[in-house]
């Protein structure tokens, strides 16, 4: 019995070492140390033993079994570390191939440049409305304190609308030709406070490199007891170094629009040459970005708000002008084309 | 409007350098928007004297000079002969370029050197004359820059002056406020004329029968008038600002126009008939030819100057052809007068008449400073054209001025500026402006400025003369209450992104759209496909092609289709999130938009599914592919299943066109393009689109979705196959499988659609992935294997029998 045992661990050892496979192993391990194995079918004659023998026999056998396992274990890692070294030393993959990805879309440089200004003046507080496209003279200029016959309506080409639909009658129908309305609409809707963005598209009858009869504005108004110029300053001020950068400068000067007095524009200064002037500025160092100025008390009269019970501000930006700056275009007509050669590149 | 610096300086100096005078005046409010320097062309001109001159030994044409240019002396050949040894002319020096001419350079004229070139007056652009050399005054110094002796040297200052600033539209206006910037006296010499002893009014009368559209009207007689040129001077300055010169009469009308911001105009005195001139409105339908010789029709709303023939003038806009002066004018009457803006402004748009005159009478003109201003003009007229002026000024004012006043309290300012400015400050800024105080808080507004009306219009002049940099910038103390940010703002936020990830373009298109588009693209029943839709239309399209409003962004988005196929891409994915507008009969009503204004979110796509690549395998964009954007857009609104029923309506094709829908809400459409709207557009097959309303996208997002626990036992999976009729559609198979799968079938996936053989024509299989879990327990195989027969019978028996029935 002795012999059987050493024969079969001299057996095993020869097998064991062959083995150059995971699964052979496996097969290894059940034929010697299975239930129906090699060994467990030597031991099964142990029973015939005396007991003397019995115990002499089975240390033996625990040692075989002990030796086989260690076997078993030692080749294994061989075996694994051998085909790790394989895979390891395959050839490897040409890295260089195209990576597989949907290409993500781009958004449009005019609506992209809307929504970061949008959200700019939503960081300052300022909450987003939305106001109609087709409005009434009404609410486009007469509100506004544009009085009809008057040359201040000749600073904006207006499209007018048929409306012989309609079951009554109005007055003028326009396309708006500012987003100025969203300001009388909002007024008309709320009470003060006040404070409010409305970006959206504008159309004027005007066509050429730097005019598109259709383009984007922003208005903004903040309406309440006593704010003041300089607020209207504060604010556009953080703006501008919130959304062009804190090194940007600003210059406000006089100008003039009917439904804001006093009124100004606001120039920032060049980004292209750091306002010593360039090609981008017309030498003078500064871009004009925005009108704005104090809510004209004729606007409040005409939305219902008691005389010099409230004073506001207003502002209004022109998105493809920013837009023109920020990314160097320089035809407007060639955005709203849609080439996708050039949507592709934003 | 150009202003001369030159010109300026008459009324305020000493005026700074241009580029500092702009930078204050547009500081204030007038903005310069450019600069001309006339004399530029001539820099290198100088002013030479010729002090020998010999025949070219080699050239009969040509004289060598030699001349003398402050201490230098110069050789220079030259092929003029109507000079003399000790002349005055111009030497354009080496390295000048002369206007629109070559660049001067050191040269040798057969065989004789030349430093410069000797010039004519029609070379240097000061002059006509080309016959030979512009010889100049004895009195110049040699040496001197020809722009600066001949005093040419002028800036002039393209100035934006805005609509409500009509005062600004002349030099005594700009003037006015850069005396004001600088803290400088306004100097103003107006002439006076010299009168005969004839009376004005035994030789003309006037009447005014529309006192609305006159106010005021003024005018002097000049007798003995010789029309002739007006002196190089006067040419100058109005060639500067822009006007041709024409005649002496004609001139000064303009000269005083740009000088003090008056239109006027000078009648024929002899071509009036009947010794009377009548102001009027004209009647419907009556006949004018105006000075530039068009004969035009007249409307009720026109205001004319009539003599006893009829109308002669359109009042303030353009003079009539019949009273015109002309070269053998010898009396005129000369006309200021003052007309209403707004019947001004309606005229010259009716008749198409803008000038210079309608331009300052639209804005309006101050008619208290009259009477001045025609005695100024009449003193110039009479001068330049040897007249005499009669007696006396005829001077009819049937609306004499307002005199307003504006008040402005102690904290008008502050309140308004947000900070204090002092109050001697104010005070001295409007005095300089013109205003006059009048008792405290009080001021009275000068007759030129129609636009101040109110207490903020005081403060504004405050402002703009200080300067708005020294308005102080803070932040507004009134933020009012923070709101939530609107849902929609996040809605199209994800709709953006989701869409963006599917890889689609986005398209920015005009609202505006071709009206013979539209029948071929709006959404509606298939019937109606090419048949005519109502739209929203403009009045005056810029072109026709931009006639109406759209009713779908489709009529945009399969343009940009067509248009990019000219560049022949291998595909296509775009979509717009924008507006259509649609007739609403009681728009405008109360509040209410005036058209129906949906935004909608719509895209389209076309050719290869994947761009080509390794990787990659070459199929084309299908239903699948518009309905995976609608649905990878309700995933990332966390909204509920998307439902899909085959649909017909135009533009899109019958046999493969959804109603798109989230339980009971209606989405919009998706599908492929018809046929015929392809044709029409010029559009290839296989092009799908999408159209989504945005107002039901917002209704069905759930932009915070409820927690649900995770499921706490495992599922376990089983395929299931089916064998329906090919017609049988797939929705209906996976509810059936759903329902009989209840309560443990948690989800069942379509993973594979097969037809062929084996199986019979007209027969499919649909094979889905069933997921089977129990929310009490961990799952028996048993259990699954029972459950998993069940369903498959069941599923047979359902649909099969159905089959069976047909």
């Amino acid at each position: 019995m002795q012999e059987r045992l050493e024969s079969l661990a001299s057996k095993a050892r020869e097998e064991i070492g062959r083995a150059q496979e995971a699964s052979g192993l496996e097969t290894l391990r059940v034929r010697y140390l299975g239930k129906k194995g090699e060994l467990s079918a030597v031991l099964g004659g142990m029973g015939k033993l005396a007991p003397d023998e019995r115990r002499r026999v089975g240390e033996i056998a625990n040692r075989v079994k002990a030796e086989v396992e260690t076997l078993l274990d030692e080749a294994q890692k061989r075996i694994a570390g051998a085909a790790l070294d394989a895979e390891l030393g395959a050839p490897p993959i040409d890295v260089t191939l195209p990576g597989r990805m949907r290409r993500p879309g781009r958004r449009h440089v005019v609506s992209r440049t809307l929504e970061e200004i949008t959200r700019t003046f939503q960081r300052l507080g300022f909450e987003v409305v939305q106001s109609p496209e087709v409005e009434l003279d009404l609410y486009n200029f007469e509100s506004l304190n544009f009085p009809a016959d008057h040359p201040a309506r000749d600073m904006q080409d207006t499209f007018y609308v048929q409306g012989d639909y309609l079951q009554h009658d109005p007055g003028a129908i326009v396309l708006r030709t500012h987003t100025s309305p969203g300001q009388v609409r909002t007024m008309l809707d709320r009470k003060p406070p006040i404070r409010v963005v409305v970006p959206g598209k504008v159309y004027r009858a005007d066509s050429d490199a730097t005019h598109t009869p259709m383009f984007h504005q922003i208005e903004g108004l903040l309406v309440d007891r006593k704010v003041t110029m300089a607020e209207l300053k504060g604010t556009l001020d953080a703006f501008v170094r919130a959304y062009f950068g804190p090194d940007r400068r600003t210059r406000f000067r006089p100008s003039f629009f009917p439904f804001t007095e006093p009124s100004g524009e606001l120039d920032v200064s060049c980004g292209g040459c750091a306002g010593r002037g360039c090609r981008l500025c017309k030498q003078s160092g500064w871009l004009e970005i925005l009108g704005c100025g104090m809510v004209h008390q004729n606007v409040f009269k005409a939305v219902g708000y008691p005389e010099g019970s409230v004073t506001g501000f207003a502002f209004g930006m022109g998105i493809e002008r920013v837009a023109m700056l920020r990314y160097g275009l320089d035809d407007l007509r060639s955005l709203f084309e849609n080439d996708v050669r050039l949507l592709e590149q934003f | 409007m150009k202003v001369s610096v030159e010109w300026l300086s008459e009324f305020v100096s000493p005026l700074p350098a241009p580029e500092e005078l702009a930078r204050r005046l547009t500081r204030a409010g007038l903005e310069v928007e450019g600069m001309e320097r006339p004399a530029e062309a001539l820099r290198g001109v100088v002013v030479a004297r010729i002090t020998a001159a010999a025949p070219h030994p080699d050239a009969a044409k040509l004289t060598v000079t030699q001349v003398e240019v402050g201490a230098e002396r110069l050789q220079v050949v030259c092929g003029a002969k109507n000079f003399q040894v000790g002349d005055l002319v111009p030497l354009a020096t080496v390295g000048t370029t002369l206007p629109g001419g070559p660049t001067i350079q050191r040269a040798s004229l057969r065989g004789v050197e030349s430093h410069g070139m000797l010039c004519s007056g029609k070379e240097l652009g000061v002059s006509d004359d080309a016959s030979g050399l512009l010889v100049l005054p004895k009195d110049l110094v040699p040496g001197t820059p020809l722009a600066k002796a001949l005093g040419l040297e002028d800036t002039v200052l393209e100035v934006n002056v805005t609509p409500n600033r009509g005062d600004a539209l002349s030099h005594l206006g700009v003037a006015r406020e850069a005396a004001s910037v600088l803290r400088l006296p306004l100097q103003r010499k107006l002439r006076v004329p010299v009168e005969s002893d004839g009376l004005a009014s035994d030789a003309i009368r006037i009447e005014i029968a529309d006192p609305v559209g006159c106010p005021r009207f003024t005018a002097r007689v000049l007798e003995g008038v010789r029309i002739g040129p007006s002196p190089a001077w006067l040419r100058r300055r109005l060639e500067r600002c822009g006007v041709r010169s024409i005649s002496n009469v004609v001139d000064v009308t303009n000269y005083v126009m740009l000088e003090l911001g008056q239109p006027m105009h000078a009648f024929d005195l002899d071509r009036i008939q009947g010794g009377l001139l009548r102001v009027r409105r004209a009647r419907e339908g009556e006949p004018l030819v105006t000075l530039d010789g068009k004969q035009r029709t007249l409307v009720a709303d026109d205001l004319v100057i009539e003599d006893v023939r009829g109308a002669q003038s359109l009042a303030g806009t353009m003079g009539g052809a019949d009273t015109e002066v002309n070269d053998g004018t010898t009396r005129v009457l000369l006309e200021a007068a003052n007309w209403d803006p707004g019947t001004i402004r309606r005229m010259a748009r009716r008749h198409q008449l803008h000038s210079e005159a309608s331009y300052r009478f639209e804005r309006g003109v101050d008619r208290s400073v009259l009477p001045e201003v025609l005695d100024h003009a009449a003193a110039l007229m009479a001068e330049l054209s040897g007249a005499t002026v009669r007696r006396g000024r005829i001077d009819v004012q049937p609306r004499p001025a307002e005199r307003r006043t504006v008040a402005l309290g102690r904290g008008d300012v502050e309140t308004l500026l947000g900070a204090p400015v002092p109050e001697e400050e104010v005070r001295s800024i409007l005095s300089s402006l013109g205003f006059v105080a009048e008792g405290p808080g009080r001021w009275r507004v000068p007759g030129w400025r129609n636009d101040v009306e109110r207490p903020e219009d005081l403060v504004e002049e405050v402002a703009r003369i200080r300067g708005y940099e020294h308005i102080p910038s803070v932040l507004p103390a009134s933020s009012g209450a923070l709101t939530p940010e609107p849902a929609w703002v996040e809605v199209e936020r994800r709709i953006r992104g989701a869409l963006s990830g599917a890889g689609f373009d986005e398209v920015v298109n005009y609202s505006f759209v071709d009206p013979a588009v539209l029948p071929w693209v709006t959404p509606r029943a298939l019937e109606k496909l090419g048949t005519p839709v109502g739209a929203v239309a403009l009045k005056n399209p810029l072109t026709p092609q931009q006639a109406v409003m759209r009713t779908t962004l489709l009529a945009s988005l399969l343009g940009n289709v067509s248009f990019n196929l000219r560049q022949q891409p291998e595909s296509l994915r775009l979509y717009e999130m924008g507006r259509s507008y649609l007739r609403d009969p009681h728009g405008g009503k109360d509040r209410r938009p005036v058209t129906e204004e949906r935004l909608h979110v719509s895209g389209v796509l076309w050719g290869r599914r994947d761009p080509r690549g390794w990787a990659t395998k070459e199929t084309s964009n299908d239903f699948s592919d518009a309905k995976g954007a609608v649905e990878a857009m309700l995933s990332a609104l966390s909204a509920g299943e998307l439902t899909c029923r085959l649909a017909r309506v135009a533009p899109f094709h019958p046999r493969a066109t959804a109603e798109a829908r989230v339980g009971d809400v209606v989405l919009g459409w998706i599908g492929e393009v018809h046929p015929l709207v392809g044709q029409q557009l010029g559009l290839p097959p296989g092009v799908f689109a999408f159209e989504l309303e945005f107002a039901a996208l917002e209704k069905v997002a759930r932009l915070s979705p409820q927690f649900r626990p995770l499921p706490r036992f495992p599922a376990v999976l089983r395929d299931v196959a089916v064998v329906v009729p090919v017609s049988m559609e797939a929705a209906d198979v996976r509810s059936v499988v759903l329902e009989v799968g209840q309560p443990l079938v948690e989800d069942a996936v379509l993973f594979d659609v097969y037809t062929g053989a084996p199986l019979p024509e007209g027969q499919k299989n649909l094979a889905f992935a069933l997921t089977y879990r129990s929310a009490e327990r961990t799952l028996r195989d048993e259990e699954v294997q029972e459950a998993h027969r069940r369903i498959v019978e069941e599923v047979q028996r359902r649909l099969g029998g159905q089959l069976r029935g047909r």
